[in-house]
């Protein structure tokens, strides 16, 4: 990975088309600006993963593997001897 | 009555009083804005979020209280606005919001549940949307372990 410091107000570059500034450091949170082609989808990490999860959650999933989702909630495993 | 044909019910007929509004969708699924809850007797705790705009889309969701009983629901402002609840607050689960978490069963894979990312409903105004937390100390593939009681949602 790449590391670089950087204070409010710099920038720098990704590729030729893509401009990232700091814009403001407070705490811990870091506000940043995005100067990228429309074609560059952005989207925060946690959306990204959010979104594989409901692309594979959003498979139909057989009777019986669903009857057996709902039972795990209703019997408890069994613990080991 | 409108009627849709569904993966998991068949044939189905609803009134518009029964309909979940989710102004932003789903990430992935950002045009399907209304939504119906459904249940079946013998897939209990099971609730299903079925998209009215496409009949095959359906989400398996989990009470989250149900997978985690001490669950700690953090929706951020923006959110709280869109879904017309109190900013001063955290809403509470069972009272203010159903909050459930959707189930992923990827094949010969243990179902796990997205924790990380919950479906948060007002039930009064019916709307919904999926609160994507960034600092969240729950993780979007919770193992789904079996437990004893059942919390309400």
């Amino acid at each position: 990975m790449l590391v670089m410091k950087r204070r409010a107000g710099e920038i720098f570059t990704i590729g030729e088309n893509i401009e990232i500034e700091v814009l403001e450091v407070s705490g811990l949170r870091v506000k940043l600006g995005i100067k990228a082609p429309d074609s560059v989808m952005i989207v925060r990490k946690e959306a990204r993963i959010t979104r594989e999860e409901n692309i594979t959650a959003a498979q139909p999933v057989a009777p019986d593997a669903l009857a057996a989702l709902a039972q795990s909630f209703w019997h408890p495993a069994k613990t080991p001897p | 009555m409108p009627g849709i044909h569904t993966t998991y019910f068949g044939e189905l007929e609803y009134t518009e009083g029964t309909v979940f509004h989710f102004p932003y969708g789903l990430p992935g699924f950002e045009h399907e804005r209304a939504f119906l809850f459904l249940k079946q007797p013998h897939t209990d705790p099971l609730l299903f979020l079925q998209s009215l705009g496409d009949p095959k889309l359906c989400f398996i969701l989990v009470p989250i209280l149900v997978v985690d009983e001490n669950y700690k629901v953090n929706v951020d402002a923006e959110d709280l606005a869109a879904l017309h609840l109190p900013p001063d607050r955290q809403p509470r689960i069972g009272e203010d919001i159903l909050c459930a978490a959707i189930v992923s069963t990827a094949e010969g894979e243990a179902p796990t549940a997205n924790l990380m990312a919950p479906i948060i409903v007002n039930l009064k105004e019916q709307i919904g949307l999926q609160a994507i937390q960034a600092d969240s100390p729950y993780s979007h593939r919770h193992r789904i372990t079996p437990r004893k009681e059942l919390a309400p949602c």
